[in-house]
């Protein structure tokens, strides 16, 4: 609760900040400091240390999961702004406020994380969407920002208005917003319930850019300047699949049976959709894009499978494909040219760079040793628990096959190909947060236990 | 009575608001659609709600829609031709749509009595002030941090 109100707070913070410090530079240190003090106070919170008792008539629910999962985005956050604190510059005049933005997005993400009744979940859902239509654009000159933005405010506020269709029919059929009142109206299954299921499972899944709603994504993640894109296509992502996976087990747990096939065939089409049209990419950039679409396929079998590997596999996911696609958006903003011919011969003009990004890509395949690897088992054996659907998992390891063609396509051009990619120059603070970055990928790819355990 | 004619009142210019080939004709449909759900309000009892939503939609937001349009002058663009097997497609997944939402509905209770007569207080200021403040606190403030955001978002976009 307290780190939900410091993150608004400190937006409000930039802000200000940004009257009084005309020089742009100084936004990244204050956008820090407000990550950090937000890490601590949200670890206080955890260990129980801090605690605001005020009467939210049981509007937010704090457990463990969720205060986890919001010190690993903040974590996550931070790596982001230490990353990106140079392109945050050059994006446009409004260092601050981009800043500022964010931090209203972080405190969406806390309400996304706690929601008890639909009402905050459509409250934080919005804070989290309407300053990213904003960052979307922030590329002001560039027709193909302009163009992003507008179509993620269109096809966002349509879900959005098909999210309330779904809040209405539920308030309709219980009478209540309460996530446990809804819980309980769903024994009798009526038809009203069954209709706001799908409208909830519909946005929620255009929020996950999840196949067939997935149309928004390539061009919006490839319009937006790549340092949103690279914010998009994490923190935001996974939180929403927090939302999803809290929203459909809690309010609908009781009626899995009834809507797991559903969600097994959006899992399926949004594997094959994001692995296949990825292989086709030239640009590495729009190849990240349509990958997170595949990642957001393994994510969604944690909402298919919905136990306690589901949870504690999508807590690692986070950790790990944010970790990873955070790095390797953070080395491909570097590159001169985002297509795979920029790529080719870096191990040689710039073997750090060309390393790291190796690291990070091949945690994002699910090679043993990363994080992605545990990641991805996490999800498949809570797939296999669950004992329903085996053909998904099957399907879903294929994918995964598919899915080291065109990542390893970039380590092979790096690598295996002759060219003259240039970079432009990083500066040490750069080099050692991305180094600290694959160590961690590294680490939690032997140890996944430190994640899954702070759960318990 | 009422009702039915309200309801009617409001399908059919909701309809003539997406069949109108003038935009200008949608925006003053629209604000017809707006005053018959203000209706529908007032039957509910929810009388703060009628008159916030003629002021603040009928009103204010019609009158922006209306600056916009004019000032985009789209009266003579043509709708952009469709592929005729898109058209299909829009058509049957509609109408599937309406199907769905119409048999979830069809099996809700329809209230005996649809106006509380002499008794219309629930709906007054008094009464939603004291739910706003007491249960609804949170929520409350928490749109505040919506609305900043959006606002740091207009001046971020329209500045220079």
């Amino acid at each position: 609760m307290i780190a939900l109100i410091l993150s608004a707070l400190w937006g409000v913070v930039m802000m200000f900040s940004g009257i009084f410090l005309k020089n742009k530079k100084a936004a990244a240190p204050v956008a820090i400091t407000g990550i950090i003090a937000l890490l601590i106070v949200s670890y206080l919170e955890y260990n129980a240390v801090l605690y605001l008792d005020a009467d939210i008539r049981g509007m937010l629910k704090f457990s463990a999961f969720g205060q986890v999962f919001t010190g690993v985005v903040f974590f996550c956050t931070l790596i982001y702004f230490i990353l990106n604190a140079a392109e945050f510059e050059e994006t446009g005049n409004d260092t601050f406020e981009y800043y500022a933005l964010i931090f209203f997005i972080l405190s969406g993400i806390g309400l996304v994380t706690y929601f008890n009744t639909l009402l905050m979940l459509f409250l934080g859902i919005e804070i989290i969407s309407i300053p990213l239509y904003i960052l979307a654009g922030s590329d002001k000159k560039n027709l193909k920002s302009n163009e992003a933005s507008l179509k993620y405010f269109l096809m966002g506020a349509f879900s959005s208005g098909i999210m309330l269709m779904g809040i209405a029919f539920l308030y309709g059929a219980s009478g209540t917003f309460y996530i446990d009142g809804i819980n309980v109206a769903t024994a009798g299954f009526s038809p009203m319930i069954a209709i706001g299921l799908v409208l909830l499972l519909i946005s929620m899944s255009f929020k996950v850019s999840a196949a067939p709603f997935h149309f928004w994504t390539p061009d919006v993640y490839d319009g937006s300047p790549t340092v949103v894109t690279s914010f998009m296509a994490t923190i935001v992502k996974v939180a929403s699949f927090v939302a999803f996976l809290r929203l459909f087990d809690n309010a609908f747990g009781k009626v899995h049976a009834q809507w797991q096939i559903l969600v097994a065939l959006i899992t399926a089409a949004t594997l094959f959709i994001g692995n296949i049209t990825a292989v086709f990419q030239q640009s590495v950039k729009r190849m990240l894009s349509y990958s997170s679409i595949a990642q957001a396929g393994f994510m969604l079998l944690a909402v298919f499978s919905l136990n306690t590997f589901a949870k504690e596999g999508l807590i690692l996911y986070a950790a790990a494909y944010s970790l990873a696609t955070i790095g390797s958006f953070a080395v491909v903003i570097k590159m001169k040219d985002y297509s795979l011919e920029g790529f080719n011969g870096l191990g040689k003009t710039q073997p750090f760079l060309a390393l790291m990004n190796t690291i990070f890509l091949l945690s994002l395949t699910g090679i043993p040793l990363t994080a992605g690897f545990f990641a991805k088992y996490y999800m498949l054996i809570g797939a296999v628990k669950n004992g329903h659907q085996t053909w998904l998992v099957i399907f879903a390891v294929l994918m995964a096959a598919i899915s080291a063609y065109y990542y390893f396509r970039v380590i092979q051009a790096m690598y295996f190909k002759e060219g003259n990619a240039e970079a432009k120059p990083v500066s040490a603070v750069f080099k050692y947060t991305l180094l600290f970055t694959a160590m961690l990928v590294i680490v939690l790819g032997m140890f996944p236990s430190l994640l899954t355990k702070a759960l318990y | 009575m009422l009702f039915w004619f309200l309801t009617v009142m409001a399908l059919g210019s909701a309809l003539m608001v997406v069949f109108s080939k003038n935009p200008v004709h949608s925006i003053l449909w629209l604000i017809v659609t707006f005053f018959s759900i203000s209706g529908h309000y007032v039957l509910l009892n929810a009388q703060f709600l009628a008159i916030v939503n003629i002021i603040v939609y009928a009103g204010a937001i019609m009158v922006l829609f209306l600056f916009v349009v004019m000032m985009m002058n789209l009266n003579d663009i043509s709708s952009p031709l469709k592929n005729k097997w898109l058209k299909f497609a829009g058509v049957i997944s509609g109408c599937s749509l309406l199907l769905v939402l119409i048999a979830a509905l069809k099996d809700t209770g329809t209230m005996q009595q649809e106006v509380l007569l002499n008794t219309g207080k629930i709906g007054l200021i008094n009464n939603l002030g004291t739910v706003l403040f007491k249960d609804y606190v949170l929520p409350f403030e928490i749109s505040s941090v919506l609305f900043l955001s959006a606002m740091v978002g207009a001046v971020v976009i329209g500045k220079k």
